[in-house]
């Protein structure tokens, strides 16, 4: 019995083991690629309590350079040989660069190094080329996003705290908000072999090219740079860091796998209640208007989909993006990196990027099919003054075929079947090819059986019967409630005006009607 | 006994769905009351509160008790409250069904006001009337034309309406 119960309470114990030590003993392996200068690149698997010192002298032999004649850049930085690997932030597949260093210049190194023999002997050891420093996700701290608002020195506690997170969207695999990566390299020659000569201390250090110089390790990197300056004599002789941003979330598929930083959203170091649900949050969303207004993600999203709901996002007449505005209403706060509105929910952002297309054709003077379930953009071409004076009964101008969609053929002005003449109570004529064949089929048609199938009679009647047109674009309103006055919704109109007397809103109207 | 335990699963029931902002704006106007202002959720539906502004000194509608009834639609605060005077008041900014034309209730809205300070608008309103944007337009004529007897008038109807009680 005792024997059962030894063996079932074994197995259980090894469930056990594998549920909770399963994780860590995968990452107790890491596999990352480290490149040389050399063109060489190795695949290594670490152990991330293992320091740099332990990677030179496993990739030093394979190299068959000598462990101390080698750097390693990893992310902007050299990394000090006592930095262990697990705190490089350092994922599966990322990549180490390996430099070997110059004879000369790491003779050089010694001689400083005996120079400093003391201090060094205090720090670390008597190993030569102590050179290198911490990586830079342990020294960079958390991004203004002015320049102005610059961190004073902070004591280490406070810089533990106020160390740097970022937010990405990754495209592909994920597809979703994540934690991100900042990696550095070479604006020049594009290679990931630099040492960056400061931190970044605030965004458009990181978002602006030119504000930041390194050192580049590539040896093509320097033949590229002159060849560049002889052709234009503008280019100036210092290389500049180009940053950007990976996903933390899934295993690095390679030099060219980035995501776009959601540099409004930041850990909430100075625990800001949120402007809405007034929580203080850990993760918030800070707006980029003068006062920093805060919201958490929750509330933002509300926020969002309130605004997409009424169809109340604007386009930001600087840039032309389709964006909010903080939400207290401050000026020049538009988030100008729609990637954030990816904390929407998939079917949500959909609905953003095409109410965004929509209004953009709509500003852009063109229109949208009115066919049900085609919608499609059409920006019909502008006539010459020729063209206009040719056709005075305007039947043609107002004549628009959705081309690339559906094809339907319709009137400009009143968004119905195309017709001759005016507007009001006009049959469509016999555009589509289905009326034609009926006609040559000769079976007898119940005209009124015939107008009562039609499929899109039944929401054209009650579109008539429920909507009133703005009076300055035409675009059915309806109506649910509220006041008698009327603002257009429609992007680029605006247009105020009354319901009952279908004229612009004026002070009478507020008087004697305004609640009908 | 009995009664009590149902009455405390019905509250923990009708606060189960409400926000925490709502909860929380709702225990500060209970623990801090505004001056001059009472907002009391209504028992059977926290989102909508019976109000009590008293009209501010030197105005025509000062002595005056005014009830408003305010609710908290489903996506408040993204979205401003109702807020409509159940007292007849004279006021060239409040039309005879006690609708109130006030910037911050409509296209001024931000998530950043609460109910503190909409009511707080509200009693301002009261001190300072605006016949320039009228609601009740024969009220703001008359405020303009003959600005004592308008003045004469809301005091009447404060007397009359708002302080029989």
């Amino acid at each position: 019995m005792s024997f059962l119960f030894n063996l079932l309470k074994g197995a259980f114990l090894r469930m056990l083991q594998l549920i909770w030590f399963g994780k860590r003993k995968i990452s107790n392996s890491l596999s990352i690629y480290v490149k040389t200068n050399t063109g060489n690149t190795l695949s290594i698997d670490l152990d991330p309590k293992w320091d740099i010192r332990n990677l030179k002298e496993i990739v030093g032999p394979q190299l068959g350079i000598s462990p101390e004649d080698i750097k390693i850049i990893f992310a902007g930085k050299e990394l000090h040989n006592s930095t262990i690997i697990e705190e490089c932030d350092l994922g599966q597949q990322s990549i180490l660069h390996a430099i070997k260093l110059p004879p000369g210049k790491n003779r050089l190194n010694r001689k400083k190094d005996t120079k400093n023999l003391i201090e060094e002997s205090i720090d670390e050891g008597s190993e030569a080329n102590e050179s290198g420093s911490k990586p830079l996700n342990e020294t960079l701290i958390d991004l203004p996003l002015e320049d102005s608002d610059r961190h004073e020195n902070h004591s280490e506690q406070e810089q533990q705290q106020a160390r740097a997170h970022f937010y990405v969207y990754c495209s592909l695999p994920c597809k979703s908000v994540e934690a991100g990566k900042l990696r550095v390299r070479c604006a020049t020659c594009g290679s990931g072999a630099v040492t960056v000569d400061r931190d970044p201390q605030c965004w458009p250090d990181v978002q602006q090219p030119r504000r930041i110089t390194v050192h580049c390790e590539n040896h093509d990197c320097q033949t590229l740079l002159s060849s560049l300056a002889q052709k234009d004599e503008g280019t100036p002789q210092v290389r500049y860091a180009q940053f950007y941003f990976k996903c933390a979330n899934h295993v690095s598929l390679g030099e060219k796998d980035e995501a776009v930083p959601l540099y409004l959203i930041k850990p909430n170091l100075r625990n800001v209640p949120c402007l809405a649900c007034t929580d203080t949050r850990d993760t918030v969303l800070v707006f980029p208007c003068e006062a920093g207004h805060v919201t958490c993600l929750d509330c933002f999203r509300d926020y969002c989909v309130a605004r997409l709901r009424d169809r109340q996002f604007e386009f930001d007449d600087n840039h032309g993006y389709y964006t909010l505005p903080c939400p207290a209403g401050c000026q020049n706060s538009h988030i100008s990196e729609v990637h954030h509105f990816r904390l929407l929910s998939p079917e949500q952002y959909e609905q953003y990027q095409r109410f965004g297309t929509e209004e953009y054709v709509l500003r852009a003077g063109g229109l949208l099919c009115p066919r049900p379930d085609c919608g499609m953009g059409i920006i019909p071409p502008d006539q010459t003054d020729e063209e206009r004076s040719r056709s005075p009964d305007e039947d043609d101008c107002r004549r628009i075929q959705c081309i690339g969609g559906c094809g339907y053929v319709f009137c400009r002005r009143c968004l119905q079947g195309f017709h001759v003449g005016e507007c009001d109570s006009q049959q469509p004529t016999t555009y589509s090819s289905t009326s034609a064949v009926s006609c040559l089929s000769g079976y007898a048609i119940d005209p009124l059986r015939a107008s009562e199938a039609k499929w899109d009679e039944a929401s054209k009647k009650t579109i008539q019967i429920s909507t009133k047109p703005c009076p300055k674009c035409r675009t059915p309103t309806e109506r649910d409630g509220g006041c008698m006055h009327m603002v257009c919704t429609r992007a680029g109109c605006s247009f105020q005006w009354c319901w009952v007397c279908q004229t612009e809103w004026t002070r009478d109207c507020m008087g004697s009607h305004w609640f009908g | 006994m009995c009664w009590d335990a149902l009455d405390l699963w019905r509250q923990g029931l009708i606060m189960a769905d409400l926000p925490r902002r709502i909860i929380k704006e709702t225990q500060r106007l209970m623990q801090e009351p505004v001056p001059g202002i009472s907002a009391v959720p209504d028992d059977a539906n926290a989102r909508y509160f019976h109000v009590i502004v008293t009209g501010p000194e030197d105005s025509p509608f000062e002595g005056g008790l005014f009830k408003l009834e305010l609710f908290l639609p489903e996506d408040y605060p993204m979205s401003a409250p109702k807020v409509r005077f159940i007292t007849k008041i004279y006021h060239p900014n409040i039309d005879r069904l006690g609708r109130i034309c006030l910037d911050i209730l409509k296209d001024k809205w931000s998530p950043a006001l609460q109910i503190r300070t909409v009511l707080l608008s509200i009693q301002a309103l009261l001190s300072a009337p605006n016949p320039d944007d009228p609601l009740a337009n024969d009220v703001a004529e008359l405020w303009k034309i003959n600005e004592g007897e308008a003045i004469r008038n809301a005091k009447e109807w404060t007397r009359r309406y708002a302080m029989d009680n």
